[in-house]
């Protein structure tokens, strides 16, 4: 079943990218987006069914070259199957959105036949996450992982007669391979230490690799630590956290539905897949924990700044998957893996709803983008409006506070916040904080978005606004599904993603001998947490299960006992930042410009996005571009094309000419040459060779 | 090298010498003799009567056919020789040899003589 | 005693008694009518010959007391020399008929120089050396001027002959040297003097002046000169000969001198021959690329082709010497596809050489013109050809023997080489419209052509088996 699910979308794409003139655009469409719901059918029975044990499944064996051994493999655990349905369940809705909103583009020109390729790229994009998240070592998790990154890089760029999406394709390619290096950095020094890069030898090395230095740049490094680190900055570029989110904003380029698929549920959720896939390594590298923590708690904050001022829609939710993205690497960086899958199943939910909301108000405004001209539109698109209503409250995380009912988001983002308050560590105090605020920011942008599209007065361009229509039904459907998981994903499955322990790792086939070791010494107890550390030394390894918790990581037990005002933060935040939008934006909406006016550096800071790219431009691509031109007019233009011309063209003609000179045609001079040479033979001899 | 150099100095001595006294005559003829060039004393001198043609005249090619042939039976006799006079010690295998190469010769001069060679015209 | 040292020679003595008779026949009877029979003839008795020594003899035998030397290295290149003449025989027929050049002694000359040839590279002591090498030479000198009423081919011969006299006299004048200071002609002689640890001045001076007259055969910088004008000058033919057979033997020969009696001083002679390699390789590529005429081309190219054998050789170990004749016997074979092409262009009925002649050449010729690119890629050593494998185990040579230097001179050179090449097959693919050349008619160049480019092609597979033999004629040599 799970070799269907991974090879169903492959071929998919192969039949819809080559063959689709065999079978129509209309049947390459329909074929695809066929395959991918049969894929999303059979992921939720694999998820439904499945029992917490970890399976492998081997396909057939890749690279065999000395330690190294390859082979493609299923590893079907909890993890896997999570990321399963996210997968194919967004991926499959955005195909059959895909096919109203794709038609008809009026980025292509009349006849051209676009649509049989986007799907398959969709399609092989879906390939490629599946293959990521069911790998059974970094090999092929890289193969996977770069996969994405191709068909990210075809998706962003497939408005091709556009430059700026060229471009976007190109930064998000670039900035991506920054991470990637530090993964394959990661994957090579894994490989060094362990001598394998399957899984299973990985995740067993993690108690030694804890006690080993490794020589690396200038000085020695803790390896799991360093490791760890290397391969979160892969995570860092493929998640978009600070320093390598630059991409993500601009990938907005890419039509709409790919938004959704990739940049919102799939792709970026990958750099967590990674770090919760690697919590067995994660366990063991306490500073590596404390710097996720920090660029994910910095991330959250700075992207949920930026949002505020953003005026374009996309941008507006992309800065949000940002700083969501940001939210789970917290989760994770604090040992409460659990959580940080937890909010990105439910993350994928209403985000992706999101935008494809977004998609659809587009779609009905003529791809019009700017919320400035927007206005209104509840009335003209009300099935829009409800759709992207929910999706607002399930970001926002509105709820009943100290209760498990709510929307999605405010049952998985209080997961996380609590648990990082329950971290106690200055890294989680830090995190707390910053995720509280930006829980506020959170709802006030979102509410901001909400207000300016469908509130109020219609603004900017009449005539759009009296052709503002509502999308087609398999636009709408697909919001219908998500909108389901945005409300009843979190309160469904509270217990097994958050729940206590002896929940958490039955959801995850924890081994259970596991769970009661740490159920036996308490909280403080360090006498007897030496001896459950004594206690993995003789029978028990990590990586059983699809996480692993270290026996002294009790965030999640200290996040369940955390006080109530911990828990009513985000609840009173979300509030706040409802009431200062509505303020903003229904009662005075003059207010915002003022404050802008009064306050022009702040505002210019967070609408140029705390010039980070500016910053990038002048540090790194410029000094680029200019050495590039330099080595390119100088070095390769002067220097190397210059030399190899003048000795093409210039030299060597001139040595024939001397050549053809020298061959005058008298015996004389040819016996004259013959004495010469024999003359500096000996001398050559003499004075070269082993006269002596 | 400096033994073999050491072997060579005679030579060198002689060389040197060979060049100054060269030198030397042909400067005093420059320096000290009588010039008085006419006509007469600077005209090729030729047995008595004028030179009638350039010094580098052609010369017929059978000429040099007739000289290569005289040269190879030349010296046909010139190993046959030697030969003669150690026919005692060479034995069979010195005599057979000798015969096998003068039937080599013998066939060229067989063919030279049937392609018209020795004839003039 | 006698007996068997006739038996150890009894290939060179049936073909010279063959010739010979031949002389004497053709001489007395038909006369020039008898030509073609005598082509294929000595053609047969060159290939049986070949096949014979080349899978019916084995092991190591001297006779005359040391002089000659039946071994595995002889034999390699006594096949490579009797195949490669038959060849050249057998596709200069059709063009010597149509140019009235038909003589009876042409392939007399040819089998006469074959027999020099198989002394030389079975050479084991100065004199058999000296004997094989004018034997060889007499009937070559001869044979450039063969067209005695074209003023080009009797300059040739000329040339030849003057020049080759003054390489034979460097030559003598070597050979009297190491005879002097090492008391005996003997290979084994010579080397077992220079083995007490000191090779002594007055040897190696006459080791110099061997290589001179040596580098002269195989026309290596800066004894070249004569080589251009010899291969414009003589009759086609003629020329293909010269490119082909006198070469393998003059590099055995290079190589039985240099490691049979001089083996014991490999250092002071391998940075002489690496010189000479350079110097060729470079003249070889830069002077070409001025020729218009494509028989002065390739005299060119196998200049420089001769550069890259002698790098095997300046390698001075045994993968040296197994490089060396990998790479003679694929110039071998790329060279008689070679001249098998310029033996059938023609225009009006009559040869013409100009390379702007080829001018879309492939629309008329589409196989022809297909196999010569195969061939002037191999020549240029473009992958996957077999050329590039011949330069490859040079290279692999040198670099082996530490001479990187002389490995990356020969990369260098093999680049500006490859553009002479290229222009030809620029010209017959890309070229302008002109009047286009005759058909060609004869089969027999045809086939060589194809062959040739045949091989070209599937050598790659494992160069035909060639590096077997090849090792073992190595190893005979340097032991």
């Amino acid at each position: 079943m799970e070799t269907i699910i991974l090879f169903a979308p492959l071929l998919g794409a192969v039949i819809a990218g080559f063959g689709w003139r065999m079978i129509g655009e209309t049947g390459a469409i329909w074929l695809s987006t066929g395959l991918l719901f049969l894929v999303a059918l059979l992921s939720w029975i694999v998820f439904l069914g499945f029992d917490g044990e970890t399976r492998q499944t081997e396909l057939f064996r890749y690279i065999q070259s000395g330690a190294l051994d390859t082979s493609w493999a299923i590893r079907l655990d909890r993890l896997t199957a999570i990321m399963l349905v996210v997968v194919t369940t967004v991926s499959s809705l955005v195909h059959l959105y895909s096919v109203g909103y794709m038609a008809g583009d009026a980025n292509f020109r009349d006849g051209e036949s676009y649509r049989p390729r986007f799907f398959a790229y969709l399609s092989f994009f879906t390939f490629a996450m599946l293959m990521l998240v069911t790998s059974d070592n970094l090999v092929q998790m890289f193969f996977g992982w770069e996969g994405v990154g191709v068909a990210s890089y075809l998706l962003i760029g497939f408005y091709f007669r556009k430059p700026s999406a060229n471009a976007a394709a190109i930064k998000a390619f670039i900035v991506n391979r920054v991470g990637d290096f530090g993964f394959a950095l990661g994957i090579f020094g894994l490989f060094l230490m362990v001598d394998s890069i399957n899984f299973d030898d990985v995740f067993a090395a993690g108690p030694v690799l804890a006690e080993t230095q490794l020589q690396f740049l200038w000085r020695e490094w803790n390896a799991a630590n360093l490791l760890a680190f290397l391969l979160f900055v892969g995570a860092m570029g493929k998640s978009a956290q600070f320093f390598l989110h630059t991409w993500l904003p601009d990938a907005m380029e890419g039509p709409t539905p790919v938004s959704a698929l990739i940049h919102a549920a799939t792709m970026v959720t990958a750099g967590v897949f990674l770090v919760c896939r690697m919590s067995p390594l994660l366990e063991f590298a306490p500073e590596a924990k404390a710097i996720i923590v920090w660029i994910g708690a910095i991330t959250a904050f700075f992207a949920a700044t930026v949002a505020l001022v953003q005026n374009d829609i996309k941008r507006v939710i992309a800065y949000s998957t940002c700083s969501q993205l940001g939210y789970m690497f917290v989760a994770a960086g604090v040992g409460v893996y659990s959580a940080a899958m937890f909010h990105l199943f439910t993350h994928a939910f209403f985000k992706a709803m999101l935008f494809l909301g977004a998609g659809a108000v587009i779609h009905g405004m003529h791809h019009e983008q700017d919320m400035r001209h927007y206005g209104g539109l509840r009335h003209r698109m009300p099935r829009t409006f409800w759709a992207m209503l929910i999706g607002t409250l399930a970001i926002t995380g509105v709820g009943i506070p100290l209760t498990t009912i709510g929307f999605a988001g405010f049952l998985s983002k209080d997961a996380i916040i609590e648990s990082a308050w329950g971290a106690h560590s200055p890294a989680g105090d830090f995190a707390f904080w910053a995720l509280v605020i930006a829980a506020f920011m959170t709802s006030f942008y979102s509410w901001r978005l909400m207000f300016l599209t469908f509130f109020g007065a219609p603004r900017g361009d009449r005539h759009t606004h009296e052709h503002a229509h509502e999308s087609p039904a398999v636009m709408v459907i697909p919001l219908a599904g998500l909108a389901l998981g945005a409300v009843f994903a979190g309160m469904i499955w509270f217990k097994p993603f958050f729940g206590t322990h002896e929940e958490v790792n039955a959801f995850y086939g924890v081994p259970e001998h596991h769970a009661e070791a740490t159920h036996g010494h308490g909280a403080d107890d360090h006498t007897e947490a030496t001896t459950g550390a004594g206690d993995h030394a003789e029978g028990w390894m990590p990586g059983q299960g699809a996480v692993f918790t270290h026996p002294e990581n009790h965030v999640l037990e200290a996040a369940h006992r955390a006080p109530k005002w911990v828990k009513l933060s985000p609840a009173v935040m979300m509030l706040l930042g409802l009431g200062l939008a509505w303020l903003f934006y229904i009662r005075a909406p003059g207010l915002p410009g003022r404050l802008a006016r009064a306050q022009p550096r702040a505002y210019r800071f967070l609408l140029n996005k705390w010039y980070v790219d500016e910053i990038y431009d002048a540090a790194f691509v410029r000094p680029a571009m200019a050495g590039g031109r330099l080595l390119w007019r100088r070095g390769d233009g002067t220097i190397i094309d210059g030399a190899l011309n003048g000795i093409a063209m210039g030299v060597i003609p001139f040595l024939t000419r001397l050549a053809g000179r020298a061959q005058s045609g008298y015996i004389f001079t040819y016996a004259f040459a013959m004495v010469i040479g024999v003359v500096v033979l000996i001398s050559w001899m003499m004075i070269g060779g082993g006269a002596e | 090298m400096e033994y073999l150099l050491r072997e060579y100095l005679p030579i060198v001595v002689f060389l040197g010498l060979a060049i100054g006294l060269g030198a030397a005559l042909m400067l005093a003829a420059v320096v000290l003799a009588v010039r008085n060039p006419d006509p007469e004393k600077v005209s090729a001198y030729e047995c008595g009567f004028n030179a009638f043609d350039d010094a580098r005249m052609k010369f017929d090619v059978r000429f040099y056919l007739v000289a290569i042939l005289f040269i190879i039976f030349d010296l046909e006799i010139a190993f046959l020789f030697p030969w003669a006079v150690a026919f005692r010690d060479v034995g069979p295998v010195g005599f057979w040899s000798m015969i096998v190469f003068l039937a080599v010769l013998t066939i060229g001069f067989a063919y030279e003589w049937k392609k018209g060679a020795l004839e003039w015209d | 005693m006698i007996a068997t040292d006739i038996a150890a020679i009894l290939p060179e003595v049936i073909l010279a008694v063959l010739a010979m008779g031949a002389l004497l026949g053709a001489v007395y009877t038909g006369g020039d009518r008898t030509t073609p029979l005598l082509i294929w003839s000595a053609a047969l008795v060159m290939v049986a010959l070949g096949v014979w020594i080349g899978f019916g003899m084995s092991g190591t035998r001297t006779a005359f007391g040391g002089a000659f030397i039946n071994d595995g290295f002889a034999r390699f290149a006594k096949v490579a020399v009797l195949w490669s003449a038959a060849v050249v025989l057998l596709m200069s027929l059709d063009y010597l008929s149509r140019c009235d050049l038909l003589r009876f002694e042409f392939p007399l000359l040819v089998a006469l120089a074959v027999v020099g040839m198989m002394m030389m590279v079975s050479a084991g002591d100065l004199m058999a050396l000296y004997m094989g090498l004018e034997l060889q030479s007499l009937a070559l000198y001869v044979a450039a001027s063969l067209r005695r009423d074209s003023v080009k081919s009797t300059e040739a011969g000329l040339k030849y002959f003057v020049l080759g006299a003054l390489g034979s006299g460097l030559l003598l004048y070597g050979c009297s040297l190491a005879y002097g200071f090492a008391g005996t002609t003997q290979f084994s002689g010579i080397i077992a003097t220079a083995q007490d640890g000191h090779v002594g001045i007055g040897l190696l001076f006459g080791l110099v002046f061997i290589i001179t007259g040596l580098a002269f055969k195989v026309s290596a910088v800066p004894f070249h000169m004569w080589t251009p004008d010899v291969y414009e000058g003589a009759p086609t033919p003629v020329t293909a000969f010269f490119a082909t057979a006198p070469k393998m033997a003059a590099m055995a020969l290079f190589a039985r001198v240099m490691h049979d009696a001089f083996g014991a001083a490999v250092a002071d002679w391998s940075g002489i021959i690496a010189l000479l390699s350079v110097g060729s390789m470079f003249l070889g590529a830069v002077a070409a690329i001025g020729q218009r005429d494509i028989k002065r081309l390739m005299a060119y190219s196998s200049i420089a082709h001769m550069g890259f054998a002698l790098m095997g050789l300046a390698a001075g170990t045994g993968f040296g010497v197994q490089a060396m004749l990998i790479y003679m016997a694929i110039y071998l074979a790329m060279s008689l596809g070679v001249f098998a092409f310029i033996l059938s262009l023609e225009r009006d009925g009559r040869p013409v050489t100009d390379i702007g002649n080829l001018h879309q050449y492939s629309r008329q010729q589409p196989l022809r013109a297909l196999c010569m690119l195969v061939l002037l890629f191999s020549l240029a050593g473009v992958p996957p050809m077999v050329g590039f494998f011949g330069k490859f185990y040079v290279l692999r040579a040198a670099v082996e023997a530490d001479m990187i230097w002389l490995a990356v001179a020969g990369v260098i050179a093999s680049v500006i080489g490859a553009f002479y090449y290229l222009r030809i097959v620029y010209f017959m693919y890309f070229g302008e419209e002109r009047e286009p050349l005759d058909p060609p008619a004869s089969t027999v160049q045809w086939a060589v052509l194809v062959a040739s480019a045949a091989v070209m092609v599937f050598g790659v597979v494992n160069l035909l088996g060639i590096e077997g033999p090849a090792a073992m004629a190595a190893e005979a040599l340097v032991r």
